[in-house]
């Protein structure tokens, strides 16, 4: 049955076309273990940066009715120990692992870069676009399709692993940025990054509610902005998107497949549905697919391009 | 689905030199071994295991350790405080008779634990051990309750000198147990394992803990990646003897290992 979810993504076999976004579960080798064998079919790792990074104090996550505000702040262990958690957990698997970095230049991206030639990784992906670190970094690099081509352009020219740039949805033009990627030699673009950021305030303490006083939105209220951006950007460009932002059921990763993306994140829903989400939504493909007469994922139509 | 709730502290009880139990007036609907997170929106969001809890109250105890717990010990009765949760699994309530072995401040959750197991007909032994008798807490609280109670102390102060495994193990071979649980330190559970090969048991544990809804992944445990905020704080015999990490190391707020 798993037969039918089988698709490639730069040229790579996945199992399902569900995948572990940055930032969820990542952490250590058994995080991403835990969520392979629950149904993901290619996990990430957590965002690395060249020294370890705590992240914001807490509070860090805030729930409200559509969805999750979060800033966990990059914490991360660091380039050197996450990718002795990556290679660790290659040695006990074959599921593709994506390499998600993060810096601020490109001089950093590239350190990264050649820090991550060395592992058993399968991709690379530029994270250009964490909308929480605004007070440390100033706005994302992804806002800007001049920077968005550089650093693509530097990490292209040596990175051993095919480059996926993650951009932010809280730009004004995303088609120009992903151009500018594509432009620059990315292999594959993903997106959408959490939305806003936006806040919460308690309103018995009168104080924000997130330490960090924004965060970034992700869950069920996020998937009509990002089926529009990966509509718009799919119509723009030729190479593949890893899409993601609000997806919780088989219905919406499907929607997702017909507004362009190849492969299909899923991040909140495991905290909505549990870390069995990803075989969930598996079987809800299947069901979509036997209800509607696909015989395989590769099967599911896109929405005809269109110059939007 | 937003379970955050912003209430008075309704009562304040220094419990020994550095430990208060905090008291709240609301219906959180927890189980024993469960969590909460809570937080005075300064900086800094800490779990703590429920100490006790009923229909309208419930409690957490809390030793002073750095920044965050320093300034909870400055809060005041009336004081508000932000607290999300119950989080995370719950001891199995058993029948029978029951051990009970508590370290230092880990031990509270057991007083919690102890009231349902003597609700549900349980006859329960509860061994209490803690470095001195300024760490010891509860001793009059599981006495009232009327459970087999000892405790002792690493450096003597009340007689013996020892720990809660050298009570554990001495109340082992007296008494047929059908069930043992544990709280406290890490290296407190890893020197009772061994001993308690031929009985079920349940630990609770502790780990960083950031998000405690299972989605950041600082605290899952090598090499399940089960959460310690979802499919924990609580696990079985089971699980425990698959944790490779299990009394060797633990993961600090920037996900690295740390060794014990």
């Amino acid at each position: 049955m798993h037969n039918r979810l089988k698709t490639k993504f730069l040229g790579v076999e996945v199992k399902s076309p569900l995948v572990l976004p940055a930032g969820v579960m990542g952490m250590s080798f058994s995080g991403m273990h835990i969520s392979k064998i629950n149904g993901a079919g290619i996990v990430t790792s957590k965002s690395l940066t060249l020294q370890p990074r705590k992240g914001h104090k807490g509070p860090v996550v805030a729930e409200f009715e559509g969805g999750i505000l979060n800033c966990m702040g990059l914490c991360n262990p660091g380039i050197s120990d996450g990718l002795v958690e990556v290679d660790q957990f290659k040695e006990r698997s074959r599921t593709p692992v994506i390499v998600s970095v993060f810096a601020t230049n490109t001089a950093d991206f590239l350190k990264l870069t050649t820090e991550v030639n060395k592992s058993k990784g399968d991709f690379l992906e530029l994270n250009l676009s964490c909308p929480n670190v605004f007070d440390e970094f100033g706005i994302p690099l992804a806002a800007s399709k001049e920077e968005v081509f550089k650093i693509v352009k530097a990490v292209k020219d040596i990175s051993k692993l095919p480059v996926i740039a993650k951009l932010s949805p809280n730009v004004y033009n995303i088609v120009e940025i992903a151009l500018a990627a594509q432009k620059a030699g990315a292999d594959a673009l993903c997106l959408i990054n959490t939305v806003g950021p936006g806040m919460a305030i308690d309103a018995k303490i009168v104080k924000p509610v997130l330490f960090n006083k924004f965060g970034g939105l992700s869950g069920p209220c996020i998937k009509p902005i990002a089926l529009k951006l990966i509509y718009q950007t799919y119509s723009a460009v030729e190479i593949p998107i890893l899409g993601m932002g609000g997806v919780t059921c088989g219905i919406d990763a499907v929607e997702m497949l017909m507004a362009g993306a190849t492969i299909i994140g899923v991040g909140t829903a495991v905290y909505y549905r549990g870390i069995e989400v990803f075989d969930k939504i598996n079987h809800e493909i299947i069901q979509f697919m036997d209800e509607n007469g696909y015989e395989s994922i590769d099967n599911i139509p896109r929405l005809e391009k269109s110059d939007v | 689905m937003n379970k955050r709730a912003t209430i008075k502290i309704s009562n304040i009880i220094k419990e020994a030199k550095d430990i208060k139990t905090f008291v709240f007036k609301h219906n959180l609907g927890a189980k024993p071994g469960q969590f909460i997170m809570l937080t005075d929106f300064e900086g800094g969001e800490k779990p703590f295991s429920l100490a006790d809890c009923d229909t309208n109250t419930f409690t957490v105890t809390v030793k002073r350790i750095g920044e965050f717990t320093s300034r909870l010990f400055q809060k005041e009765i009336g004081d508000f405080l932000s607290v999300r949760g119950p989080f995370g699994s719950s001891f199995f309530i058993s029948k029978g008779s029951v051990l009970l072995v508590g370290g230092g401040y880990g031990t509270p959750p057991l007083y919690f634990l102890a009231k349902e197991l003597l609700k549900n007909g349980a006859s329960v032994t509860v061994v209490n051990g803690a470095k001195s008798k300024d760490d010891l807490v509860f001793c009059d609280r599981f006495r009232e309750l009327g459970v087999h109670y000892s405790n002792i102390t690493q450096l003597g102060c009340l007689g013996r000198e020892g720990t809660s495994v050298d009570l554990a193990q001495s109340a082992l071979a007296k008494t047929k147990f059908d069930y043992v649980y544990a709280a406290g330190p890490e290296m407190m559970l890893k020197a009772l394992q061994p001993i308690l090969k031929e009985h079920e048991y349940e630990f609770l544990f502790e780990r960083y803990m950031k998000c405690a809804i299972g989605i950041c992944g600082n605290c899952t445990i090598d090499p399940l990646g089960i959460r310690l905020c979802v499919e924990g704080p609580v696990l079985p015999k089971k699980l425990v003897e698959q944790l490779t990490e299990f009394g060797k190391y633990h993961r600090d707020a920037t996900g690295k290992r740390i060794e014990y």
